[in-house]
């Protein structure tokens, strides 16, 4: 490790906690808490919607009052009051400067280390690389950059009510293509409810010249974010997508129920990676982000390919699972991921992969580490129709626990239907490894540096995935949400 | 304890339980023609328990077969060792549930399960849900499950060398069943062969 890396990792142990928790001061609107026809049409009319879009909505909210919230995670999450929550916040804007963006909101995203000025990032005054940036605060985008760039190349990468305003057809043809209204009960909340997110669309044939990502921050008190991306990748093109969160602290849960749609045409190749950095509540528990959300990817032709790779270190609650249905023949999918779980913090995610067409493959590499209090769950589900001729899957679980007050749980569902397809699943539960501790302390390394380095090496397969300046960023998390597992 | 299970032939005790040091060998045999729901659990109650517990299920018409086992691990120091092995043909349905749930204080435990199947016809169906609840640290746990069909290398080895190929399949499942039919005697060994 260089040097000013360790030393920001030993700075960032002495401040303790969690150093994205603070709130920008900023004049908000907000509609009324609660949620009613009357407020469905009220956020659909800040956001100038056409009338499609008030139906799609109340549709989806007519069909989320029949259901039920689902209890068949391994969590026991907080009685959540829809009644008390506010679903629409945006920062004010001001009409002196339609163009610019508050400084306000460009002094919080520079905190947070986003890049929001293209000159700056050209000119290589910011860290991060060549990345084209969705910033979302609470209910609305505020900045998306570069968007010329991508548009000479026809890529269209802006907030999702921009999209619906420009590319209705676009949008209207994939909205709920992946993840039907009706799915379940966050993601017919959100179908209902859903203010921005970002919305990406690929050419045929096109190669994105540079990362897109998205990054969502929740700001304002009492409320939920319910943002909604939609990515469309068409035939032979390429795109790495990013997305990152955090949160301010606070005692109060708050509710993140988000959609992510991502559809792959035939020979393109989608590649999207999440580290999710939510507010996980403190020690005892109190607090944090309830991250409930539905995230689906369809390879839809021939060779197709997509790739989810997550690092969850945040939130109180996590109920995640990315998942991929593999319909195109000899299309292709794999999961990687590493959660992390300490102090009080409860994470149920995993995947599924439906092989439909003939010859898809999938792989799912999933990492738990669970310490304190914590519970971690990996729950997966590999689906073989019985056309998928030559269907290949493997997958391997591994659960790392560190103190004996913690769980880590594997709940892996094997379907096959297919006598000519391979499926195979492992997992492994285990401590640290006692000698390779021992080793480290033999030569002078601090206990809670050797955890960091043993866990990072557990998650190296994961985390090597990763685009560049996304790994160095996760690297620390996990060093940063182990800290005081200990002893 | 000691004991083979022919499922629909022997009934089946609903709960095992083991006192410290106490060891239990079981196996559960489903033979064609049987469908059945078997809940089996054990609870390895005493120090130092341990528990090795052998599947094997042939389906090859329209049986539907499940095995639910749950294996407790309520003590430190216990280990348990599982293996299923099945194969399901026709239009069968065959489901493996296992669980293994080590309790917290069950430190020093080790438990290891594998379900491997192979399914014959496009009809045919097998699910599985292995599953690890873990509230120790101090454990060594592990699972496995795969589904396959009968490789198409090994038969072809086998014909080119002039055995048919109805019995190179057959020599193919005797070998994917041999480690689950080892230790089951003589008698038992010969109602599966034919069986088979």
């Amino acid at each position: 490790m260089e040097d000013s890396q360790e030393r920001e990792l030993l700075e960032g142990t002495l401040a303790q906690e969690y150093k994205e928790g603070f709130v920008t001061d900023i004049e908000q609107e907000f509609v009324p808490k609660g949620l009613n026809e009357e407020i469905i049409r009220t956020i659909s009319r800040l956001k100038a919607e056409p009338q499609w879009l008030l139906e799609f909505r109340l549709d989806a909210f007519r069909r989320w009052q029949k259901m039920t919230p689902p209890t068949w995670g391994h969590l026991r999450l907080p009685a959540i009051d829809f009644q008390d929550i506010i679903y629409y916040a945006a920062p004010k804007k001001d009409s002196d400067r339609p163009k610019e963006i508050d400084p306000a909101l460009m002094e919080t995203f520079d905190k947070l280390g986003i890049p929001l000025r293209e000159r700056e990032v050209l000119a290589g005054v910011k860290p991060r690389g060549n990345v084209a940036v969705d910033a979302v605060f609470d209910s609305v985008s505020v900045a998306t950059t570069f968007r010329k760039t991508l548009s000479e190349k026809g890529i269209i990468f802006c907030s999702f009510s921009e999209a619906v305003r420009e590319y209705p057809d676009l949008v209207r043809k994939y909205l709920a293509s992946v993840v039907p209204v009706g799915d379940n009960f966050y993601a017919a909340l959100n179908s209902a409810v859903f203010s921005d997110g970002s919305f990406c669309y690929i050419p045929k044939g096109v190669k994105c010249p540079m990362d897109l990502s998205s990054y969502f921050r929740i700001n304002a008190s009492g409320t939920g974010q319910f943002e909604r991306t939609l990515i469309v990748a068409d035939e032979g093109s390429q795109l790495s997508y990013m997305e990152g969160c955090t949160a301010p602290m606070r005692d109060e849960h708050q509710l993140h129920a988000a959609v992510v749609e991502i559809v792959v045409e035939a020979g393109a190749d989608v590649r999207y990676s999440t580290v999710q950095n939510w507010y996980p509540g403190d020690a005892q528990g109190r607090g944090g982000i309830l991250n409930l959300v539905t995230k689906r990817g369809i390879c839809k032709g021939e060779g197709s390919h997509l790739s989810w790779t997550q690092v969850e270190t945040g939130s109180a609650t996590t109920w995640k699972y990315p998942s991929t249905i593999l319909k195109g023949d000899n299309s292709s999918s794999e999961f990687y991921s590493v959660a992390v779980t300490n102090n009080r913090q409860m994470a149920d995610t995993g995947t599924k992969m439906i092989h439909i067409g003939r010859g898809t493959r999938s792989r799912i590499v999933s990492k738990g580490i669970s310490a304190g209090f914590s519970e971690n769950s990996y729950r997966g589900l590999v689906k073989v129709l019985p056309g998928a001729e030559g269907a290949r899957n493997y997958s391997q679980c591994d659960s790392l626990l560190i103190g004996s007050n913690c769980g880590a749980h594997t709940f892996p569902v094997i379907e096959n239907s297919c006598p000519a397809a391979t499926v195979e699943h492992e997992a492994t539960t285990s401590k640290i490894n006692a000698d390779q501790l021992f080793y480290c302390t033999q030569r002078g390394i601090p206990e809670e540096d050797a955890v960091g380095l043993i866990v990072n090496g557990y998650a190296r397969e994961v985390l090597s995935r990763l685009p560049m300046e996304f790994a160095v960023e996760a690297r620390k998390l996990l060093s940063l949400s182990l800290e005081g597992s200990i002893g | 304890m000691r004991k083979i299970f022919v499922i629909g032939r022997d009934p089946v005790p609903a709960e095992f339980v083991l006192g410290p040091s106490e060891s239990l060998e079981i196996s559960l045999v489903v033979l064609p023609g049987v469908s059945c729901e078997e809940n089996v659990r054990i609870s390895l109650d005493g120090e130092g328990a341990s528990a090795s517990v052998r599947g094997l299920f042939l389906c090859k018409g329209d049986e539907k077969v499940t095995l639910n086992v749950d294996l407790v691990h309520a003590r430190q120091g216990c280990s348990s060792d599982q293996l299923f092995k099945g194969i399901a043909g026709g239009s069968a349905r065959a489901c493996f549930n296992g669980r293994i749930l080590v309790v917290k204080d069950a430190q020093k435990t080790r438990a290891f399960q594998a379900c491997h199947s192979l399914l014959l016809s496009d009809k045919a169906r097998v699910e599985a849900r292995p599953q690890l609840e873990i509230y120790a640290d101090d454990v060594e746990c592990s699972h496995g499950a795969t589904s396959g069909s009968l490789n198409p290398d090994e038969q072809f080895y086998m014909r080119s060398r002039g055995i048919p190929e109805q019995e190179a399949r057959r020599l193919q499942m005797i070998s994917f069943l041999s480690a689950v039919m080892e230790g089951l005697g003589e008698e038992m060994q010969g109602e599966i062969l034919s069986a088979i």
